[in-house]
């Protein structure tokens, strides 16, 4: 059997590690490094991904130690996709990142480590593993958000770092519930041995509620979301771009793996509440996501706000918990990772030409930037769910599991959540067509408006390379191609989501 | 009725919105660009055109890219209720298109480009809706619509424009919602959405409540559109567009989507047999009642020309829906026949206006005392198409209005007859002063207007801002609702105002231009006197007209019954 499910975490550590070394002898070897290494993971992505989805997932134990006491790497058709999300957009980041910067040797070495957990958390089958990965990406994410310049990215890191810590350890006190109440840690054999304690016994219930409030604020589902639009905002547009379209899309995987392949839908028909907690923390972080997200004046923050809205539709569907609605949430985690990453990343693509970080500052871009504002615009409205964009078949999914499950409320929710999203959306659109460009502010104006909102960016004030206009680009036309591509992969989600569902 | 695999289909979809890729790639040589807008709307009238005499012998032809979610595949189908739409759209694209260069180079435009651009996807998206073989693509396009014609809208970026744009996203997104969640319903009722001429068959099994809520909110999406009361007030402010979108837009391809998309909805998902015994047609006939007979009561009193045009085809648009929601084989024809008969005629009548703006800059009727002089083949077309409107015969809306109220009659709906009847009366009513105060009046002795003029009058004319601080390049397209400084009328009343002694003067009457086209460019009176020639023609020989043939096929196929 191979060992290309170890060896895809274990690759992008070693890389990580090498690019470290490397900065020892020469400075700003850190991007090559990286780029081949992330070349190389796409690469051993895409064959396991290609293996993934079968009718069976695809198991590898680590060591020889058999499950369920060693610990067993798994990977179906909704790991593969994470797999392949990871290394794709992290490959993509690094194309913007290049000429954007941060480009010291640690800060790729950071990256490299972050991509190693969001993997090991996507082809985990161990619980206690997924905990560990889940340190990984945390610590790495903090790293990385407070490597920008100036006090803003530190004080963001921190307050994700506390907020962040607190989430895990409540992660982890589930878990340490789960193995009190049956002393094994494989998701395989947990689910089982949970069947056997019983659905209903305090023990299991304590868990289910420790690890989804855990993974509630790694997702930032409302009200646990805080941390998120200040890292979101206060890291540099490259770290803002990889983080928001991957570690948030990674922890929604875990809580669909906690939930099904672990808890199983079963416990979630025994248990009701912990239902209607899922959809009532759905409704309210889509509704409430969007409102704030309307009265945000800064960009960066407002994308992050959407972001509380987009994962309210993700929580929607997993409380809805048919064949359907997961179909659409996994679409939706690779739409909205590709779109919420593109709109960050052609944010930053804004900022750094022109020095525009607020709403305000949008006006008139549509002349100027005529390429940078139509990308935002495309995915902007395909966040909106505009078909025939991957937003819109997400979205349709979903909807369309929640009225099958007949769970009226949380439909109109979700169906509404189009003209939420227009709220924020149109209001820039507008500003980029429809207003005159603001009046050419001289030097000190710029300098004045850059030390109020504080960002900090390695690359500002160099002009945009080819790889920034490729990466953005490529997200805005991947937004409305992959729409035409998700019945296919809907198909090949089939035999994986029913592995989930049973 | 056989299905043909074809092309054509996607091809009359993708010329415009190939179209749309030159149209920004030359944007630095105008006449370039505007060569490729009419090349698309030629060849998208030639492929459209080309699929009739097929569709006539019975024939739909089918472009299939298989499935788009599981149970609905992406395609589209030129069967004849969509060909009849997208025949209508592409032939009226062509003339828009002249009438366009004309009038956006008549008044000097920014961005024209972006305007031709969108005016080019709009198309796209009406074909696409026109063809579209299911509610999931219909949708597709509906949505993508809304997109392309919001910088239509939008255009003049002034505050006024801006407001009116907000509007119509808000207005037609939530009627897109709407839809969404009505098919989502119909889906998950049916396992389909793919439109079946008399209905889908599964549909009449199911709970009547989730059908007849399914319905309700399919009606009430499309009715965004189709500016049903009390929905349709995104319509007179979106007026702040160029006419020719309003002319072309929100007369005919956006606002027929929406009763396109009711068309479908009573026809292909349901079938009028399952409309009525779930008992929501009646209902819908009565909003469309109420909306025709309230819009021509509100236009009697707009003084701003394109306003009450506005209202009017807000009436106008409930004409076709209360004929579908009526039900029987004789209102669907004239429901039906409305659609294209409307769009001649008001399209005329926008041109009008318009061409009236770009040569005068009038744009309030009382204003255009004795315009007739200056404008004469406009100002005659105008009274061609109004009377038509108003259902006189020999132009095109006396024939769909008589279908309709000899349907409504049949039907037993002896109400809605009376509504159609008074609402003919309101039509002769607010398009005569025009025609009117065109011909038979000058600007120092014209009669006063009551019904405009009164205190109550002016609640839909004061909420606007003047003309008064726009530079030159925020153009208002006829539309700003101020009574200063546009004609001479509010010359001689400012006159009259500042010295009291001298009283009238001559030349504050119009110039005389002859018969001879000296009144404007042949850009905008071709396709003026085309739109005319047109509602006379749909009057006069309906059935060597295309289109009445296309709707009887229609019906028949449906009801089998044929008319």
């Amino acid at each position: 059997m191979s060992d290309l499910p170890a060896l895809l975490v274990v690759f992008p550590i070693f890389a990580s590690i090498v690019v470290l070394l490397a900065g020892l002898a020469r400075s700003r070897t850190g991007w090559p490094i990286a780029a081949l290494a992330s070349v190389v993971q796409v690469g051993m992505a895409l064959v396991l991904g290609s293996r993934g989805f079968g009718d069976e997932p695809v198991r590898y134990v680590v060591g020889g130690f058999t499950a369920p006491y060693g610990i067993e790497l798994v990977v179906d058709g909704l790991s593969a996709t994470m797999v392949v999300l990871v290394a794709v957009v992290s490959l993509g980041v690094l194309g913007y990142a290049r000429t954007a910067g941060p480009r010291s040797n640690p800060f790729y070495a950071t990256y490299l480590l972050l991509v190693a957990g969001l993997t090991g958390m996507s082809v985990t089958g161990d619980v206690f593993n997924m905990y560990v990965f889940l340190e990984i990406t945390g610590l790495a994410a903090y790293a990385l958000v407070a490597s920008g310049k100036g006090g803003r990215s530190a004080l963001a890191a921190l307050k994700y770092l506390l907020v962040g810590t607190f989430g895990a350890s409540l992660f982890l006190l589930g878990i340490g519930y789960a193995y009190v109440a049956t002393g094994t840690l494989n998701m395989n054999d947990l689910s089982a041995q949970l069947a056997a304690v019983g659905y209903t016994s305090p023990l299991v219930r304590v868990a289910f509620g420790l690890l989804v409030v855990g993974l509630f604020v790694k997702i930032a589902v409302f009200p646990l979301h805080t941390w998120q639009p200040a890292a979101y905002a206060g890291a540099p547009d490259t770290v803002s771009g990889l983080i928001s379209a991957l570690v948030s899309t990674v922890s929604a995987y875990a809580l669909i793996r906690i939930v099904f392949s672990v808890f199983t839908v079963d416990f979630l028909a025994a248990n009701p509440f912990a239902r209607n907690v899922l959809m009532a923390g759905a409704a309210v972080s889509i509704v409430v996501g969007s409102l704030l997200a309307v009265s945000q004046s800064e960009i960066k923050r407002l994308l992050a706000y959407s972001s509380v809205s987009q994962f309210g539709l993700i929580i929607g569907a997993v409380a809805v918990a048919n064949g359907t609605a997961l179909t659409g949430a996994a679409i939706h985690l690779v739409g909205h990772a590709i779109m919420k990453g593109g709109l960050f990343l052609t944010a930053g693509l804004v900022a750094s030409t022109t020095g525009a970080r607020t709403v305000d500052e949008f006006e008139g871009l549509g002349e100027y930037l005529p390429v940078g504002a139509g990308s935002f615009c495309v995915l902007a409205l395909a966040m909106v769910g505009v078909p025939p964009t991957i937003g819109f078949v997400g979205k349709w999914y979903i909807a369309l599991g929640a009225v099958e499950a007949q769970a009226w409320p949380l439909a109109v929710v979700i169906l509404s959540s189009t003209l939420l999203t227009l709220a924020y959306f149109a209001r820039l659109i507008e500003r980029m067509y429809f207003r005159e460009p603001v009046a050419t502010s001289s030097s000190v104006e710029t300098a004045e408006s850059k030390v109020a909102i504080d960002v900090a960016t390695d690359g500002t004030g160099t002009p945009p390379s080819m790889g920034m206009w490729a990466t953005v680009v490529a997200a805005a036309v991947l937004a409305v191609v992959l729409g035409a591509a998700a019945f296919e992969y809907g198909q090949l989600l089939e035999p994986t989501i029913e592995h989930l569902l049973t | 009725m056989t299905d043909v695999t074809s092309l054509r289909p996607i091809a009359a979809v993708l010329v415009s919105a190939i179209a749309v890729i030159l149209i920004l790639a030359s944007h630095r040589r105008p006449n370039l660009r505007e060569s490729w807008t009419i090349l698309a709307a030629v060849t998208k009238l030639g492929l459209v055109g080309s699929m009739v005499p097929g569709v006539l012998a019975g024939r739909v032809y089918v472009t299939d890219f298989g499935a788009f979610v599981p149970g609905v595949r992406f395609a589209l189908r030129a069967d004849a209720l969509g060909v009849l739409f997208a025949l209508l759209a592409s032939l009226l694209w062509l003339v828009t298109s002249f009438y366009s260069i004309g009038y956006m180079r008549g008044l000097d435009e920014h961005a024209q480009t972006r305007y031709f651009a969108a005016f080019a996807a709009s198309l796209s998206s009406t074909i696409g809706i026109a063809f579209a073989s299911n509610l999931i693509v219909l949708y597709v396009f509906y949505e993508l619509l809304t997109v392309a014609t919001y910088p239509l809208v939008a255009h003049d970026g002034t505050d006024e424009a801006r407001a009116a744009g907000r509007k119509y996203l808000a207005y037609t997104f939530g009627g897109g919602v709407a839809v969404l969640a009505g098919t989502v319903l119909v889906f998950w009722l049916t396992g389909t959405t793919a439109f079946t001429p008399g209905g889908i068959a599964a549909l009449a099994t199911t709970d009547p409540v989730f059908g007849r809520a399914a319905f309700a909110l399919l009606a009430a999406g499309f009715g965004v559109k189709a500016a049903l009361m009390p929905l349709h007030s995104w319509l007179p402010d979106a007026m702040v567009a160029p006419t020719p979108v309003s002319g072309l837009l929100h007369a005919v391809a956006v606002v027929k989507s929406g009763v396109f998309g009711v068309a479908r909805v009573v026809l292909d998902v349901y079938g009028p047999g399952l409309v009525g015994d779930l008992g929501v047609g009646l209902p819908l006939a009565a909003v469309a009642a109420f909306t025709l007979v309230a819009a021509s009561i509100i236009a009697l009193r707009q003084d701003n020309l394109k306003r009450r045009l506005a209202f009017s085809t807000v009436s106008q648009l409930s004409y076709i829906v209360l004929g579908l929601a009526v039900l029987t084989p004789v209102s669907l024809v004239g429901g039906l026949l409305h659609i294209p008969a409307h769009a001649f005629m008001k399209l005329t009548l926008f041109f009008c206006a318009g061409a009236i703006h770009v040569e005068t800059h009038t744009d309030d009727i009382s204003n255009m005392a004795g315009i007739g002089r200056r404008m004469p083949l406009t100002m005659s077309a105008f009274g061609v198409a109004s009377l038509g409107m108003a259902g006189i015969p020999l132009v095109a809306g006396f024939v769909s209005k008589y279908f309709l109220l000899i349907g409504t009659v049949s039907a037993g709906h002896v109400v809605f007859t009376g509504a159609l009847l008074v609402s003919g009366i309101l039509n002769i009513a607010y398009f005569w002063p025009v025609v009117y105060t065109a011909f038979f009046e000058s600007p120092e002795n014209g009669d006063p207007k009551p019904l405009v003029e009164n205190a109550l009058g002016g609640r839909y004319a004061v909420d606007a801002v003047t003309d008064g601080g726009h530079g030159a390049e925020n153009d208002d397209h006829g539309y700003a609702p101020d009574h200063e400084g546009q004609g001479p009328q509010d010359r001689h009343e400012a006159q009259a105002h500042i010295r009291h002694e001298h009283g009238p003067d001559d030349s504050l009457a119009w110039e005389h231009r002859g018969w001879g086209g000296g009144e404007s460019t042949w850009f905008m009176l071709g396709p003026i006197l085309f739109a005319a020639a047109g509602s006379v023609v749909l009057g006069i020989v309906p059935d060597s007209a295309v289109f009445l043939r296309i709707v009887r096929l229609i019906v028949s196929s449906v009801t089998g019954v044929s008319v």
